[in-house]
């Protein structure tokens, strides 16, 4: 699903929470969205959502988003509400409420939630409540359930916040796995490093306003990006070519 | 909270409730063309007025609360929850119902359908009104000039009883309900016993505060008001004289000080029935020596 | 459930659904067959389906008048207060939430209160309205309370708390003032089926089927519910719609069914998790289960209700929480074992 987005402004009261903006997104491709907290990433997340009333216009191959009715968005939560008693089957199963209807469970459905738990290695722990997963788990069911949908673009928010390393680059990975079957990938991030490394373009945010957008390397090495983090940050490129951003203190500089 | 306050004030308040559906048939019943042979009784009350009017033969069940006179064929018909069905079992051809039953209404309309008559007892405001049931009773039992000669007698008794120990100028009094003090103006029933008399009830200063005549005191209030009796309702829940008066502040009231605490009889002030006259020659004698 | 070569097991049996709604039939006809009055089951069964041999005269009255509308009204009341009940612990994710919350008993009290202490002529035999209109305008006044009509969960629950205060505090003012009221509005808070008539029975259901029907209808997309509300929109349902939709109609239900019964206790929080214990399932398509569960638990309350302490009436609401409480301990201990 590629996106067209023009001018797209969303006031809560008086305050302008995203101003004017205008950007592309790729279709098939990872795009990223950075910038420090109150930026407006997660806004412009809701309103991929149908979430936040906006004024502009967001268009896919010509056709107003919000007006047709095949989008197939799937979002991976920063703080997913977890519900008690549901075991990890079920809560993918909600996954397919897009594309076989609420409560179907139809031998396609349930084919598809087999599929997706075992590519997610979950299948063993199907009968598992969904309440008593480790955060690695929580984060493997909850892009199963992505999965299960079978989106055309998947909006994620901060997925590997509350991951420690090693889960962090496995979540990542099977991002990277989505991607490649064709679904446009969406995601915010803190982590720079992580994001240069796995994102195809990068958007910077600041105060609402698009900073800089473009191929991720680019925009790693580019000055307007130290200017977005008041020059509090160092970018390093490693031997293999990797960009490496590390935050520096004020003393030093 | 509930609980507390309703064990004490309500067996107490079942004599003087107020109607409160007036949409409930007002006319107890048409006089019978034969009388009933098979009666229940779901009131304490009529049930002592049954037997006083001489219809006592043709009860065959009498409610849980009834006690009196000892004779009477007791079952565990309940009183405040009537069970239709229950009642229905022992094939009655009347059945005195109370309006403060619980859905007494629907009682009544099922007991009809039933094709089982219904005397619907109205909690009586006053004397007036006590009498009237009595001979309401009377014609629907058969018995239409007993209950009038009754009535009489109970007229003149009670208007000798007066006559011999009304106060000549008003003696004031206290009526405590329950040891939180609530108590009873003269708009109840057991109030206008006591108008009549002359005594003057401390309660009437507070009448205001419960529309249905039972406003809470407050200590100060008593002591302040100094009543120079004290009627005690409350005697099954530990009340005595002894234990007035050791309430703080207490010992002073003229009451307490020159012994003039006096317990009533268990369930007589309740009810509206023939004892109505032992309730005045009680209250008559235990105050005869008071002024 | 068995497994299919490549596809999960079904997450919820409508085998379940139909099993539960024998057990109610089965109830309902032994609560038609009991009482104070023997009248052999045979004889009832006759009645009830009008086969040659039913009773007549007095029997019958008892079986068509008395004991029918009765387990009638016990069903409606039941599977009325079990789905409200299910359906707000979906929405405010809330496992003890009961479909009293946002006011409505204390304004359905209140609404009863009005009525028995004003001295108004046939004041009392409106009481139902009273009732019903009280607790409708509680739930309205949390909502408004609240600050935006589309409120979320956790602030209409405090100005569901502050509302039910407010409506019990000038109802024990009204009845401190009217001593005469105490009886006749504590045995209503203490809800009985004993006003059950056909009439009560034919305006009663009416409500509770609109209700009931329009939750059924949700009842798929309620399981949205129970994430958060952006989740809920990329899987497709606008929560905060879904949200008044189910609140309006469970509140329509529990309103009815305490005009219609007074305050029953115990059925809205028990039954929803009586059922999702035993099938250990959390989806909201158990919905008609525990409408059924709630009649089928009703209708054996009000059974004991009548015939416990014959002939004298127990309050269902002691029945209901005296078998409630030690069945939720059992559940909720099974739960713990489970999760462990």
């Amino acid at each position: 699903m590629s996106i067209v987005i023009t001018d797209l402004t969303v006031r809560y009261g008086d305050k302008v929470v995203l101003d004017d903006i205008s950007l592309d997104i790729a279709d098939g491709k990872w795009t990223c969205l950075v910038g420090p907290n109150g930026a407006g990433k997660t806004t412009f997340l809701k309103v991929l959502l149908g979430m936040a009333p906006y004024s502009g216009s967001i268009q896919d191959q010509g056709v107003e988003v919000f007006k047709s009715h095949h989008r197939n968005v799937a979002f991976v939560p920063q703080h997913p509400q977890i519900p008690q008693g549901m075991t990890v089957a079920e809560y993918v199963m909600l996954g397919r409420s897009k594309r076989d209807g609420w409560g179907n469970e139809s031998l396609t459905s349930r084919s598809y939630v087999h599929k997706v738990l075992t590519e997610t290695h979950l299948f063993g722990m199907q009968n598992n409540l969904v309440a008593q997963l480790s955060g690695g788990e929580m984060q493997r069911a909850l892009i199963a359930r992505a999965l299960a949908q079978e989106p055309e673009l998947i909006l994620l928010d901060e997925p590997t916040s509350a991951l420690d390393l090693h889960h962090q680059i496995s979540v990542l990975n099977n991002i990277e796995l989505l991607k490649d079957g064709g679904v446009t990938v969406i995601s915010t991030m803190h982590d720079l490093t992580l994001a240069a490394m796995f994102a195809e373009r990068i958007v910077v945010l600041q105060g609402g306003k698009i900073l800089l957008s473009g191929d991720s390397q680019q925009v790693i090495h580019s000055p307007e990006l130290k200017r977005a983090y008041d020059n509090r940050i160092d970018v390093y490129t490693l031997d293999s070519g990797r960009p490496v951003v590390v935050a520096s203190k004020d003393r030093d500089n | 909270m509930f609980e507390f306050f309703l064990k004490r004030k309500l067996v107490r308040v079942a004599p003087a409730l107020i109607l409160v559906s007036t949409f409930l048939s007002t006319a107890p019943l048409a006089q019978a063309s034969t009388p009933p042979t098979r009666i229940i009784s779901l009131s304490p009350s009529a049930t002592e007025i049954l037997f006083g009017i001489g219809a006592g033969s043709q009860v065959i069940a009498v409610d849980d609360n009834s006690d009196y006179p000892t004779n009477a064929p007791f079952s565990k018909l309940s009183s405040f929850t009537p069970n239709v069905e229950a009642i229905a079992a022992y094939h009655p051809d009347l059945v005195v119902l109370q309006s403060s039953a619980t859905g007494a209404a629907n009682v009544q309309a099922q007991l009809l359908k039933l094709k089982i008559n219904v005397f619907l007892e109205v909690t009586p405001n006053n004397i007036t009104d006590a009498y009237a049931e009595f001979v309401a009773l009377g014609k629907a039992t058969g018995h239409p000039s007993r209950a009038l000669a009754l009535v009489a007698s109970m007229k003149s008794q009670i208007a000798e009883i007066i006559a011999k120990y009304r106060k000549k100028s008003p003696v004031s009094i206290y009526h405590e309900l329950d040891n939180t003090l609530y108590s009873a103006d003269s708009s109840t029933f057991i109030g206008q016993i006591y108008s009549d008399f002359n005594f003057a009830n401390i309660a009437d200063a507070a009448s205001g505060a419960d529309s249905g005549g039972y406003p809470q005191l407050t200590p100060e209030a008593v002591i302040k008001a100094n009543p120079k009796v004290i009627f005690l309702d409350d005697a099954p829940y530990g009340e005595s004289s002894s234990t007035v008066a050791s309430r703080p502040g207490w010992s002073g009231i003229s009451a307490v000080k020159y012994k003039h605490v006096i317990t009533l009889p268990l369930d007589i002030p309740d009810r509206w029935g023939p004892r109505m006259v032992d309730f005045y020659r009680f209250i008559g004698q235990a105050t005869a020596k008071i002024n | 459930m068995s497994t299919e070569h490549g596809a999960i097991a079904r997450i919820w049996n409508w085998r379940i659904t139909a099993f539960c709604a024998l057990i109610l039939f089965l109830v309902a006809l032994a609560a038609v067959s009991f009482g104070p009055i023997s009248i052999s089951f045979i004889k009832v069964f006759k009645t009830l389906f009008d086969l040659p041999g039913g009773s007549t005269g007095l029997d019958r009255t008892v079986i068509m008048q008395l004991r029918l509308p009765r387990v009638v009204l016990g069903i409606l009341v039941g599977s009325a207060l079990a789905t409200s009940g299910a359906v707000y612990q979906t929405v405010f994710h809330n496992p003890l939430a009961d479909p009293y919350l946002l006011g409505a008993a204390s304004g359905a009290g209140l609404g009863a209160t009005i009525a028995i202490t004003s001295t108004h002529h046939n004041l009392a035999g409106a009481l139902p309205i009273f009732a019903f209109a009280g607790g409708v305008l509680a739930v309205l006044t949390s909502f408004f309370i609240s600050g935006k009509f589309f409120a979320d969960p956790n602030s209409l629950l405090l100005s569901g708390i502050a509302v039910g205060s407010f409506a019990t505090a000038i109802q024990t003012y009204l009845q401190q003032r009217h001593s005469a009221a105490l009886r006749p509005v504590y045995s209503w808070i203490l809800g009985d089926l004993t006003n059950a008539n056909w009439s009560v029975v034919a305006w009663s259901s009416i409500y509770i089927a609109i209700a009931l029907i329009v939750l059924f209808m949700v009842a798929k997309q309620l399981d949205g519910l129970m994430l958060s509300d952006e989740e809920a929109y990329s899987l497709g349902i606008n929560p905060k719609k879904l949200r008044i939709i189910a609140v309006a109609a469970a509140t329509l239900a529990t309103a009815t069914a305490v005009s219609a019964s007074g305050l029953i206790g115990f059925v809205g929080i028990v039954v929803p998790h009586l059922v999702r214990g035993l099938t250990h399932r959390v989806t909201n398509r158990s919905l008609i289960t525990i409408a059924m569960a709630g009649a089928a638990f009703l209708v054996l309350a009000d059974l004991g209700a009548r015939t416990l302490l014959s002939p004298a009436e127990l309050p269902i609401g002691v029945i209901t929480a005296f078998v409630g409480a030690p069945f939720f301990l059992v559940v909720l201990r099974n739960r713990r074992k489970v999760s462990q």
